[in-house]
């Protein structure tokens, strides 16, 4: 068994992991390694079109204190705002950072950052780089990181977060260009390893890997997940694959039109109309398609309506997203309306981690998606996220060097790293009864319909036992492919089996939280309850294999809670 | 449903003694990447292959489909079968790569090659402020420079497709000219900067790109490294860095040693100081003095392998990249012409053999302890 040795690893080569390698990188002689299951450039903050929020010094009549309140507003009350202060205050340092570093952001005439309006916020903050937003910032990125020297470990998985019940000692991972798990000491670790939007398999905008490893690692070594019940829907999505379309073609004007032809948001956020934020226009949409006034032969699609715009704008302002209506549902939006539907996004939950992205664990830190800090509480505003991703990704990195600088040395054991092997070894002799494929597939679906945008008691409780049965059934996947160099069988299957550790743990606190609060909108609790549910919830994974429910204070500094109404 | 057959390239190099072809049906439905997905979840899941976005942002699905460089979720299924009208597709990984497995290269080279062209910005503090909360203005008719070569997503397509590349496996590849020149436009770049870039653009083997716009059709994001080559040699001009006669009399040197194995006495003024009546009057003045002389010489059999000795010699020097391809294919062709092809003949020969220049040099690398 080979054996590194670092002084910090970061797991995770996205916007987050990048900017904490960067900022490490810059800031101290220790060792430090990016570990990354894809080549960084590649990670799902590249597909981030619409943009980054952020106050900044020419942003006229705008404040951080109004960044902080639209976010808490949009989080449903539901964000820590000690953290929402910290990430808003640092929104303006962190824009002319990436933008000093090389980020091609667009620009007023008056040669100035641009920025437009973007849903839930009270003055046009989003700072974006026509509509390839997140590319940009990876591509950037990416560079500086290779202008340092940075050590990747590109192609590589994580499979297990060891530690001593204190501090972390080391991670397994298994090498994919080679094969083998390697057993990796370290002082700290930072996951940056993104979101789990993968549970609603066929019905998600993000990446084909956007599978929650590193958070199902954490669950499994004994770490607290927060407030997982709540998965952010996007309201555009395109009707066949739930591949993106960006907020910025709302932003720019776009309609929303049912099958009569109406703007129907004017009977859901009359003033805001298509601006207002993402759950309330997905649930919007979902409305108008349950209610039978979708689009198409069955119904299940709503319109989004650029054909105002004219040619030159969309040209301009949405080459993508026209590229993509043109080569995804094969229709041009210049000319036609595009069919769009709600699709998994986004997921605010994640490991429980700290205004400084700090976890339980000495030593350990999350940031970005993978974590829950939490800025984004029951609903994340569009545009926060790469502003979270890069604030935490920095904070992160500089705890993490301030640690490890005076940390004593780890010996992990290679016990973890033993049963790893064992594990894998297992999975290539299973029977094979079951296919990862259909698995996933009907985890995806049963996800979708239970806990997808409405929510209920009953099937709620229905859905948890079929994810449960999931569970039982996919101890029979068996990977078929036994070699060791670039064995995607084996990858496959354990992404999946990261998804089905993860299903519970959003069921459980989704059918425990009895209200209605940002992206979790529940039938049979409608309204939002401040007295019994104005608190994280925190799953753990007992050694069982039962998941584990409590509940943890928010933290509230400036604002209380009111109605949210836009 | 309609289906179509998908060859595709298939290669373990811990099982299979040699590459092979395997053929799945499949729908078709979708982009070339659905029907690859289609094949790992209901065919055959061994089958490795990059997928990453599935909409076209990050890279990592190039490959060839009948020779073609294709980005997997870029292409619909229903082109294809129209373009081929029912042949079957033959699915390859991409060129100039080592094969990792089955349609997965090794990728890592053409970074490392990149990184040698400093693709980052390296900000000139009298332009970009060194105070973190002051803005650096930018005007947005600035950014028209480099509005194209920022598209630039790692995909390795014009890498693959890259005649430079094929010849010479040192140089760098479209991509990382492209790269590297983003920042050469960059008014916030340092100006030292852009002089070393232009030097290591240089020793690259900036001239040995030929232009045969390859990488210009072939880029999914229409990124036009072809352009930017011509525009990096400008530069490298302007700075005079292969103006000067020196550079030139080395290059024409080197070139027309490798070439034919001996230096060109007649075309020497020509091509260094652009005199072009000196040929004849050399030509002459040669023949009054009763010296032998030929336009160009005659190709002889042992040339090949001196072109192996040759290259040898220079890569020890670490001058290889020196070789100016496009110019020995113009010797290439105008001894051809004026010996009736015979040269042809000889280049085929030796390819037969496969003593290609560029499996050599991979072989030299390894003698020279793989620098
Ligand atoms: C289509 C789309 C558009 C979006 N648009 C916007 C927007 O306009 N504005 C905004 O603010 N937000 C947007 N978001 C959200 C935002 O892009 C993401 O939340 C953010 O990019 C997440 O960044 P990250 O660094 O946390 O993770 P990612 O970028 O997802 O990176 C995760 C990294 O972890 C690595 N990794 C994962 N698992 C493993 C493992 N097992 N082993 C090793 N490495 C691993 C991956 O290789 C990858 O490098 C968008 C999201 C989507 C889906
Ligand atoms: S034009 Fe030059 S860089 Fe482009 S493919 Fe041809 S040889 Fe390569
Ligand atoms: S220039 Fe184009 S083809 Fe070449 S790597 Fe970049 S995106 Fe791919
Ligand atoms: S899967 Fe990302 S470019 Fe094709």
């Amino acid at each position: 068994m080979v054996e590194l040795d670092y002084d910090i690893v970061i797991v995770g080569g996205g916007g987050a992991g990048l900017y904490a390698a960067l900022w490490a990188a810059e800031n101290t002689i220790l060792k430090v390694a990016v570990m990354t299951k894809v080549y960084p450039t590649r990670s799902h903050t590249g597909a981030a079109e619409g943009g980054i929020n952020a106050v900044l010094t020419h942003s006229v009549g705008d404040s951080p204190e109004a960044h902080a309140y639209d976010t808490v507003k949009g989080s449903d009350f539901l964000a820590d705002q000690d953290a929402v202060d910290i990430m808003c205050k640092m929104g303006a340092a962190v824009i002319y950072d990436i933008a000093h570093r090389g980020v091609p952001f667009s620009r007023r005439p008056d040669g100035r950052i641009a920025q437009r309006p973007f849903g839930g916020a009270s003055f046009p903050r989003t700072c974006y780089a026509a509509d390839k937003t997140g590319f940009y910032i990876l591509q950037t990125l990416y560079e500086q990181c290779l202008k340092n020297n940075v050590t990747f470990l590109n192609e590589w998985f994580l499979l297990s977060i060891i530690h001593n019940g204190e501090r972390v000692e080391g991670i397994t991972a298994w090498d994919i260009r080679n094969g083998g798990v390697h057993l990796i000491k370290t002082k700290a670790v930072i996951l940056a390893t993104g979101g789990h939007a993968r549970v609603y398999w066929n019905r998600t905008s993000n990446a084909l890997g956007n599978t929650g490893d590193g958070t199902a690692a954490a669950l499994r070594a004994g770490l607290p997940l927060k407030d997982m019940e709540f998965i952010q829907f996007h309201p555009t999505g395109l009707a066949k694959t739930g591949i993106l379309v960006t907020e910025g073609a709302r932003g720019e004007g776009g309609y929303l039109r049912n099958k009569d032809g109406e703007r129907f948001m004017k009977r859901y956020a009359p003033e805001k109309m298509e601006l207002a934020p993402r759950d309330i226009v997905a649930r919007a949409i979902q409305t108008e398609i349950d209610e039978g006034r979708g689009c198409g032969p069955n119904g299940d699609y709503i319109c989004l309506d650029l054909t105002h715009l004219g040619e030159e704008k969309i040209n301009e302002r949405l080459p993508q997203t026209r590229e993509h209506a043109i080569l995804y549902e094969g229709v041009d939006p210049v000319k036609e309306p595009i069919p769009i539907a709600p699709t998994a996004h986004y997921s605010m939950g994640g490991i429980d981690a700290d205004k400084l992205g700090r976890t339980p664990i000495k030593g350990l830190y999350a940031a970005g998606e993978c974590a829950c800090i939490s800025v984004h509480g029951a609903n994340r505003l569009g545009g926060n996220s790469l502003l979270d991703v890069l604030v935490y990704g920095r904070l992160t990195a500089l705890e993490a060097v301030k640690y490890a600088d005076e940390a004593p040395e780890t010996n992990p054991s290679v016990a973890k790293a033993k049963d790893d092997e064992k594990r894998i070894l297992e999975l290539m002799e299973a029977d094979g009864k079951e296919k990862v494929a259909d698995l996933r597939k009907e985890l995806g679906n049963v996800m979708m319909k239970h806990f997808g945008v409405f929510r209920e008691e009953k099937s709620m409780r229905e859905g948890l036992e079929k994810v449960m049965e999931i569970k039982e059934r996919a101890k029979h996947v068996k990977v078929y492919d036994t070699s060791k160099k670039f064995n995607t069988d084996l990858i496959t299957a354990l992404e999946f089996l990261n998804l089905v550790d993860l299903a519970p743990a959003i069921a459980v606190p989704a059918i425990e939280r009895k209200e209605s609060r940002g992206a979790h909108a529940r039938k049979d609790y409608p309204k939002r309850d401040d007295k019994n549910f104005l608190k994280h919830s925190v799953v753990k994974l007992k050694e069982d294999g039962t998941y584990e429910l409590s509940w943890k204070p928010v933290t509230i500094t400036k604002f209380l809670p009111e109605e949210r109404k836009y | 449903m309609e289906t179509a057959i998908l060859q595709v390239f298939r290669y373990d190099p811990e099982k299979d003694q040699a590459p092979y072809y395997k053929e799945y049906e499949v729908p078709v439905e979708g982009t070339l990447l659905n029907a690859l997905l289609y094949i790992k979840d209901n065919l055959d899941p061994t089958l490795a292959f990059r997928a990453f976005c599935r909409s076209e942002v990050c890279g990592s699905c190039s490959m060839k489909v009948n020779g073609k460089t294709k980005l997997a979720c870029k292409t619909p299924m229903k082109e294809l079968v129209e373009t081929w009208k029912g042949k079957p597709l033959r699915i390859e990984p991409l060129n100039h790569m080592k094969v990792i497995k089955d349609l997965v290269v090794d990728i890592d080279k053409p970074i490392e090659k990149m990184k040698t062209l400093i693709p980052w910005l390296v900000p000139d503090p009298r332009v970009v402020p060194t105070d973190p909360m002051h803005e650096s203005i930018i005007y947005p008719e600035e950014m028209e420079a480099y509005k194209d070569q920022i598209h630039c997503m790692l995909c390795f397509s014009c890498y693959s497709a890259c005649e430079a590349v094929a010849d010479n496996e040192r140089y760098r590849g479209p991509f990382a000219f492209s790269k590297a020149y983003r920042f050469q436009v960059d008014r916030r770049d340092i100006e030292t900067a852009k002089e070393k870039r232009i030097r290591y653009a240089i020793s690259g083997g900036l001239w040995s790109c030929v232009q045969c716009q390859k990488c210009i059709h072939v880029c999914p994001k229409g990124v036009r490294p072809a352009e930017d080559i011509q525009n990096l040699r400008g530069q490298a001009v302007k700075k005079g860095f292969t103006d000067k006669p020196g550079a030139k009399k080395l290059k024409h040197f080197v070139d027309w040693i490798y070439a034919t194995g001996q230096i060109n006495r007649l075309y020497l003024p020509e091509e260094v100081y652009g005199n072009k009546e000196a040929r004849e009057k050399l030509t002459k003045a040669y023949t009054e003095m009763g010296v032998e002389v030929w336009e160009v010489p005659k190709p002889t059999k042992g040339l090949m392998k001196f072109r192996d000795i040759y290259l040898e010699i220079l890569s020890k020097e670490d001058k290889a990249l020196d070789l100016d391809y496009s110019h020995v294919r113009k010797i290439d062709k105008m001894v051809s012409d004026i010996f009736k092809a015979d040269i042809c003949t000889i280049v085929d020969k030796a390819h037969e053999e496969g003593r290609s220049s560029r499996g050599l040099i991979s072989k030299l690398k390894g003698l020279l302890g793989g620098q």
